[in-house]
């Protein structure tokens, strides 16, 4: 059991007494264990200290606002490749089939994709399995982390650290690509409005020419990726 | 890649085999791919069920399931097939529908019970010590806590609190409620009880049980048409969908049906395929405009002057230069035509007056039983005047003539239209009609014809009993003189011309509406010629264009006299097709005991949003609409120089409409003390109203016991889509930030109310609690106190019901609710137990008093055929005759979830009912207490049980002649008494037909015919309203019986709306010089219309990603190429329009589809998404209704009075909101008032 993803997967979870008695054995495990460098877990300290000693309205107050409430820091992991589109359901399912490969049931009424529980079951893996499946989520944790650290929230190193743990460095194109939707800097109003620019119509004079994305879409087609194969012969 | 080397050119394999002419083989090459494609599509179950959003859909849909996760959703294809030669139902549904399913794992999800951190700091640590009800009143008491929570409202700080907690705080604070201020200082406000019925009743049966406030929806979203009940009696009744296809003449007007009724809209093209002609009036070029053969496009707003043009040349040409038979014959005999008005004596000149009553005569014209609810026509044949049957004195106290046989009594008659003949008058005189188009304000335009116009009237001279001598006339020659038109009694005012400048000749109407005359000519003469041929088949459909505006009652009533002159009402593919709202419950008679606990007490508290809400919210402090500018320069002499508030109270205290609260001191304290003095409640109250000791709250709306303490919002967007006037509501009731941009009248030195007491301070933050219900985080319930999670659509067990088609199906449950969310049904059996935990502290066994108003369809609406006021000393204080009912009922507050979770003993003891008959329902309750079970011990011992949202559904459907064809036959039976007919023949062959959930789950069920409703069930004929009266003589529930088009109550008649007129909007003055800083820059003042879009599901949801993706991801109003021009407004520009009631900022969509002068907000665009602050406030950007205040109108608070006595959701005030301008510019500096992040942390 990698009881270090065990502990990140508490941290990530609502903050309540509980947790905050727990911090110092959490703090222990962390160094025990080994898999996080120490300046790593230097950086978990403001958290590790904030829910130890923070009122634990503000803990939840923050935490509900971050992770309840913010669609873009969303801890169930799908929201951020799916969205609300249709696969999501699919996704979720694959997931719930390797929590039940791996021997596990969920019994929470958080969704599959809920990071805290993927941690979970990971912590009750071999570390290297753990470490494959983080690793093709990493693009995500990494996008998560910067919009953390943005907000300079104590919960970024959280993510830095599973980041490292999973030993991949995340896809520069995919995270970059994440992190151009839609949280971005408000104040870029190009920015936002390149979001929904959509191409240029324009009419005539050539009144047959029509919509100029039609138009380019049947160019594309036209151009055949494979020759069509021969019919059969028709009986003659 | 070429395959080239991978295939046989010379050779066939002799093995494989081939079909299809060689079109296909077999092959055997590898086929596992194919598995992909089957795993894509495999799923463990489909499950049935709909989309409970406000809309008339009610699409039945498969939703898929696997592994306890919802995949996919496709549509229903199996709707009960309809009959030959007409097309089917399906298919229904929409992308709007279709896009819902993923806000069941949508990260907008509310997922567990949320509570303002403050409030529960604060919370946790009194109950240390406390009590949850000691815990509650500590921190209500202590104003300082209280604002550190109640001012935070809408800014954040939710932490999650257990269910347990939750719903404990939410039960202390209801008790504390109700033993402090009253049970009626709970309100609850959830819409549409349609779209998904148990959930609603949930709520409305745990606050009946308390005695809390039920709120009423339909009035409050200006969906209500109030002309419906002014002329049939009828809340609103309309043709299903599939009879648009049996239409000759379609006329859409003000609906846009493709966009807003997208599931419907097959039938109107599948119409255009069958022949059927339509025009469509709309000023803008919307979707619907396309289909039609002409489009109108008259000026916003001025819809009943084209209305009023249309029915001057059909009567012209159809009933006065010729008489069409089919015509003739309906207006007869359906209409209120032949009717006698008296004409009264104002200052020498004559007005049209009351109608004419038997009352009147010496005789009485041989009636003994309620002879002043009894109008009189000439009978044709005898000339003489008599009392036909059907009209609403015959309906209550004795059986047997309240139809619309020909008769009067048993003697056949033939009732005078009119009195045109030389013989059939005494003489002709002069009569006053008020004329309105003056009062246009510089928007709209303005006509030069004085105010009164005198037209001449042919009249009888009568004398009655008091000797009296009076002119009478018929209704229909006062209706043709209003229409100016000349019938050869000479005079001014009436034409024969239709090119003459006159009201109301199409000429007149083309210079107001802009519409050339010769086209509403067309139209018109179209119209009634189809409806000649086809004895009625032409159809109008009408939606919120129409009747959002505050003078909507003359926009409709004009359109209904066209359907009433062409005989269309209550014939299949004719007739009034209002589709706006969902107000078709249509097993309500087996609902509303569950809705709102009749089994345990009756009546429930129902209150009318529109005007609690203007008194609650304060938006009466703010009112710049005078009586006086609305008043008819012929109303009757009287004290009309009052506020609109001050009408509202009058209207209170004479019984008219609903009050909550009702009265100042607790009821529960009144009762005691009632029962201290030893005297009947009613008396005690009666008299302690007349020595001033009691107060009704209503007079005193600011004082700390008139507020409402606590609120719960279920089911609704409420502060985000339908809170007219939303600043108020966040200044007033929720006393929070808001960008209020006016004064109050106070501080701008205008005239004050006379009856409502002015408190120079307003209150802010009147409400204790907000408790808002929902599955996601809607902006109701981001200024919520308690947000609990509710189930989703796919998540729980429901009945859901239509309009648009004849079907019940069930909303179902394919999986358990998400994360920690719970059904409507289960969150409030939840906070019942928790209330029966925590109130026996201070509440036990109590007798609380349930002031109710005298309500339509009982015998109380024949109260007061005349206007007195009690309080003036114009009559003694009668409850339940001049002023409202005082009911004692006896509440069981420690037993109050023994209660709602069994069918109480009233059911067995009382029977059951509605609309002005009743039945005995000991059968079905015998019946559900074998399918449910029966409770063994307990206060509701012996009682069946409803645990489950099931239970609930079977409890409905048992009760409901909609669902039980032995209860439509006897409901059936039950109306034979009072019309002497025969019915049940309408229900006889479905009698053993008993619809169960299950039944539904199957397969859409069609309803039985039942006398709730005014059309039937058939294979001969489509539903269509006013079926019944039509076809069985049923009588319309109005004061002749018959379509009432002529209004005779004193003060409709003040208010100028007798007869329907042309009546301009109303000058609001929300654009003044003080707040307009934008006066010397470019911008441009707007009429603000409100339509329903395309973008956004039904009235709803438009924070879906889909939904955002295909318009512009956020709000967007659309404006005119000219209009931006004008403002230097160039497409997708952000821009900021505003007024005093507050601002809104969106992007500018500029497109030719508007009509110059008007701006378009799409309804319930909300301020989660995309919303960037406003230069005029500082603050966010607001929603569609920042900008938008609601005004009363007093003709909606009339009651105690045939059709327009009270019913909830039937009549009263509605919130009008088109007659609104703004200010619209271009924003100069978009700021998102995001701070940015590395800010936030360092703070």
């Amino acid at each position: 059991m990698t009881v270090t993803l065990k502990a990140l997967s508490a941290l990530l979870t609502y903050p309540g007494p509980d947790l905050q008695t727990a911090v110092s054995e959490i703090r222990g495990v962390l160094a025990s264990e080994g898999l996080i460098p120490d300046e790593a877990l230097a950086a978990l300290e403001p958290l590790l200290k904030d829910i130890e000693m923070a009122d634990i309205y503000d803990l939840q107050e923050r935490f509900v606002t971050l992770f309840d409430r913010s669609r873009s820091l969303s801890l169930n992991l799908f929201e951020h490749v799916h969205g609300e589109s249709r696969d999501r359901g699919g996704a979720m399912l694959d997931l719930l089939e390797t929590y039940r490969a791996g021997g596990f049931e969920p019994v929470t009424e958080e969704l599959p994709d809920h990071l805290p529980v993927l941690l979970e079951f990971l912590s009750q893996r071999p570390l290297g399995e753990a470490r494959e499946i983080l690793s093709d989520a990493a693009h995500i944790l990494e996008v998560l982390r910067r919009r953390l650290e943005r907000r300079e929230s104590p919960y970024a190193p959280v993510f830095a650290a599973l980041v490292q743990l999973s030993g991949a460095t995340a896809d520069g194109d995919s995270v970059a690509e994440m992190l151009a939707q839609p949280d971005d800097d408000p104040n870029d109003l190009e920015q936002l409005d390149a979001v929904w620019e959509e191409a240029e119509v324009t009419f005539g004079p050539d009144p047959n020419a029509g919509c100029p994305q039609v138009r380019d879409m049947l160019a594309r087609m036209d151009t055949p990726l494979t020759p069509a194969p021969a019919r059969p012969a028709a009986a003659e | 890649m070429s395959h080239l080397l991978d295939r046989l050119n010379f050779l066939k394999p002799k093995e494989l085999e081939q079909y299809s002419d060689g079109w296909g083989q077999v092959t055997k090459e590898d086929r596992g791919w194919e598995d992909t494609y089957r795993n894509r599509w495999r799923h463990d179950k489909v499950v049935r069920s709909t989309h409970g959003v406000n809309c008339t859909g009610s699409c039945s849909w498969k939703i898929y399931v696997k592994s306890g996760i919802v995949t996919w959703e496709t549509q229903q294809t199996d709707y009960p097939r309809t009959r030959p030669g007409l097309p089917n139902h399906e298919p229904r549904g929409c992308a709007r529908g279709a896009s819902y399913s993923w806000y069941l794992y949508s990260a907008n999800r509310v997922k567990h019970p949320l509570v303002r951190g403050r409030l529960l700091k604060m919370w946790r640590e009194m109950r240390k010590a406390k009590s949850p009800i000691e815990a509650w009143t500590a921190i209500q008491s202590d104003p300082i806590l209280r604002a550190e929570y109640t001012k935070i409202r809408g800014k954040g700080g939710f932490v999650r609190a257990s269910w347990d907690e939750a719903t404990e705080i939410t039960a202390a604070a209801n008790a504390y409620t109700a033993r402090r201020y009253g049970p009626d200082r709970v309100f609850g406000f959830s819409p549409i009880p349609a779209m998904s019925m148990v959930s609603y009743a949930a709520g409305a049966r745990y606050l009946s049980l308390l005695g809390g406030t039920v709120m009423s929806f339909y009035d409050w979203y200006c969906d209500l048409p109030p002309a419906s009940p002014q002329t049939w009696g009828e809340q609103t009744d309309v043709p299903e969908s599939a009879d648009w296809y049996n239409a000759g003449f379609l006329l859409i007007w003000g609906s846009n049906v493709p966009q807003t009724r997208t599931p419907d809209a097959h039938f109107y093209t599948e119409a255009r395929y069958r022949g059927t002609k339509s025009a469509v009036i709309c000023p803008d070029y919307s979707e619907a405009s396309k289909f039609g053969d002409i489009w109108l496009n008259p000026k916003q707003g001025t819809d009943s002057a084209l209305a009023m043009a249309m029915g001057h040349v059909i009567l012209r040409e159809f009933h006065l230069d010729r008489q069409a038979e089919y015509f003739e014959d309906y207006a007869r005999k359906y209409s209120d035509m032949p009717m006698l008005v008296r004409l009264d004596e104002k200052g020498g000149r004559l007005v049209p007056g009351r109608m004419l009553r038997a009352d009147d005569f010496s005789d009485k014209l041989g009636e003994s039983n309620n002879p002043e609810w009894k109008t009189v026509a000439y009978d044709e044949t005898t000339g003489k005047p008599v009392v036909p049957n059907g009209s609403i004195g015959f309906r209550w106290g004795e059986e047997g003539k309240w139809n619309l046989e020909e008769r009067a009594g048993k003697t056949e008659v033939k009732l005078r239209l009119s009195q045109i003949m030389e013989e059939h008058h005494d003489e002709v005189v002069g009569v006053d009609f008020p004329y309105f188009g003056g009062a246009a304000t510089a928007n709209f335009v303005k006509c030069e014809h004085p105010e009164v116009l005198t037209r001449n009237i042919p009249a009888r001279k009568l004398t009655l009993a008091d000797g009296e001598e009076v002119y009478v006339a018929t209704v229909f020659d006062l209706f043709c003189a209003n229409y100016g038109l000349d019938r050869g009694v000479g005079g001014d005012w009436v034409t024969r011309s239709y090119d003459d400048d006159m009201p109301y000749t199409p000429k007149w109407a083309e210079k107001i509406t802009g519409v050339s005359a010769d086209k509403i000519i067309t139209v018109a003469r179209e119209f009634a010629l189809n409806a000649e041929k086809t004895h009625g088949k032409s159809m109008v459909i009408l939606g919120a264009g129409l009747n959002h505006w505050y003078h909507m009652d003359m926009n409709y009533r004009g359109i209904i006299n066209m359907l009433v002159m062409c005989g269309c009402v209550g014939q299949s593919g004719g007739g009034w097709s209002h589709y706006v709202g969902q107000e078709k419950l249509r097993p309500q008679t087996g609902w509303t005991p569950l809705a709102f606990a009749l089994d345990w007490g009756r009546p429930p508290r129902h209150m009318n949003s529109t005007s609690a809400w203007y008194a609650h919210t304060d938006q009466w402090r703010y009112e710049t609409l005078s009586a006086q500018e609305i008043l008819s320069p012929t109303a009757p002499e009287g004290d009309w120089d009052v506020s609109l508030i001050d009408y509202n109270i009058r209207a209170e205290r004479m019984g008219w409409l609903p009050s909550a609260p009702q009265l100042k001191t607790n009821p529960l304290e009144v009762a005691k003390a009632a029962k201290a003095e030893g005297k009947d409640i009613p008396v005690y109250v009666a008299e302690k109203l007349k020595s001033g000791e009691l107060q009704m709250s209503c007079e005193d709306p600011d004082a700390p016991e008139n507020w409402p303490r606590n609120l719960f919002v279920w089911r609704s967007n409420l502060l985000g889509s339908s809170g007219k006037g939303h600043e108020y509501f966040l200044k007033h009731l929720l006393g929070t930030d808001h960008g209020i941009l006016g004064k109050d009248l106070g501080e701008e030195g205008r005239a004050k109310p006379k009856e409502a007491v002015w408190h120079d301070q307003a209150p802010q933050g009147k409400l204790d609690l907000l408790v808002c219900i929902d599955f996601r985080m809607s902006t109701t319930a981001v200024y919520a106190d308690v947000v609990l999670p509710t189930a989703s659509w796919y998540e729980k067990n429901d009945l859901n019901t239509s309009d648009m088609h004849p079907f019940i199906h069930p909303l179902q449950a394919a999986v358990d609710p998400a994360y920690e969310s719970k059904s409507d049904w289960e969150i409030f059996k939840a906070i019942a137990k928790k209330f029966q935990e925590v109130a026996p502290e201070i509440l036990g066994k109590e007798t609380d008093i349930v002031q109710a108003p005298i309500l339509h369809d009982t015998a109380g609406e024949l109260a007061q055929p005349e206007v007195k006021d009690w309080k003036k000393g114009e009559c003694d204080l009668i409850p339940g005759k001049t002023a409202p009912n005082y009911i004692a009922v006896e509440r069981d507050y420690p037993a109050l979830y023994d209660r709602f979770v069994a069918v109480g003993p009233l059911m067995d003891k009382l029977g059951n009912g509605g609309k002005g008959i009743g039945w005995d329902t000991k059968h079905e309750i015998e019946e559900l207490r074998q399918l449910n079970g029966t409770w063994a011990d307990g206060p509701a011992k012996g009682c069946p049980k409803i645990v489950t949202d099931i239970d609930a559904t079977e409890v409905i459907m048992m009760l409901a002649p909609e669902t039980n064809g032995q209860v439509a036959v006897k409901a059936w039976h039950a109306l034979e008494k009072p019309t002497g007919r025969q019915h049940a023949h309408l229900a006889e062959g479905q009698e053993h037909t008993k619809i169960r959930f299950h039944d539904i789950a199957a397969q859409p069920r069609k309803i039985i015919s039942s006398p709730t409703w005014s059309g039937i069930e058939s294979e001969e004929v489509c539903y269509n309203a006013g079926y019944t009266n039509v076809h069985e003589l049923i009588p319309w529930r109005t004061v002749t019986g018959r379509q009432q088009l002529y209004q005779d109550h004193l003060w409709m008649r003040a208010f100028g709306e007798a007869l329907c007129q042309y009546r301009p909007p109303v000058d609001l003055k929300t654009v003044t010089a003080a707040v307009n800083t934008d006066a010397d820059s470019k911008h441009v003042v707007l009429n603000f219309i409100t339509p329903h879009q395309k973008w956004g599901i039904h009235s709803t949801y438009s924070d879906n990603l889909h939904m955002l993706t295909l318009n512009r991801g956020g709000p967007v109003v659309w404006l005119s190429e000219a209009d931006a021009r004008k403002a230097g407004i160039e497409d997708n520009d952000w821009v900021e329009a505003y007024n005093v009631n507050g601002a809104l900022t969106a992007r500018a969509v500029v497109s030719q589809r508007m009509k110059e002068g008007t701006i378009f907000m799409y309804h319930a665009q909300e301020k989660i998404v995309n919303t960037p602050g406003s230069e005029k406030t500082g603050l966010r950007g607001g929603i569609h209704n920042s900008v938008t205040r609601a005004t009363l109108k007093p003709t909606h608070m009339i009651g105690g009075y045939a059709q327009l006595a009270y019913g909830f959701n039937y009549y009263g005030t509605v919130g009008s909101n088109r007659d609104e301008f703004v200010i619209v510019r271009r924003m100069q500096k978009i700021d998102w008032l995001d701070q940015p992040a590395t800010q936030e942390a360092a703070e």
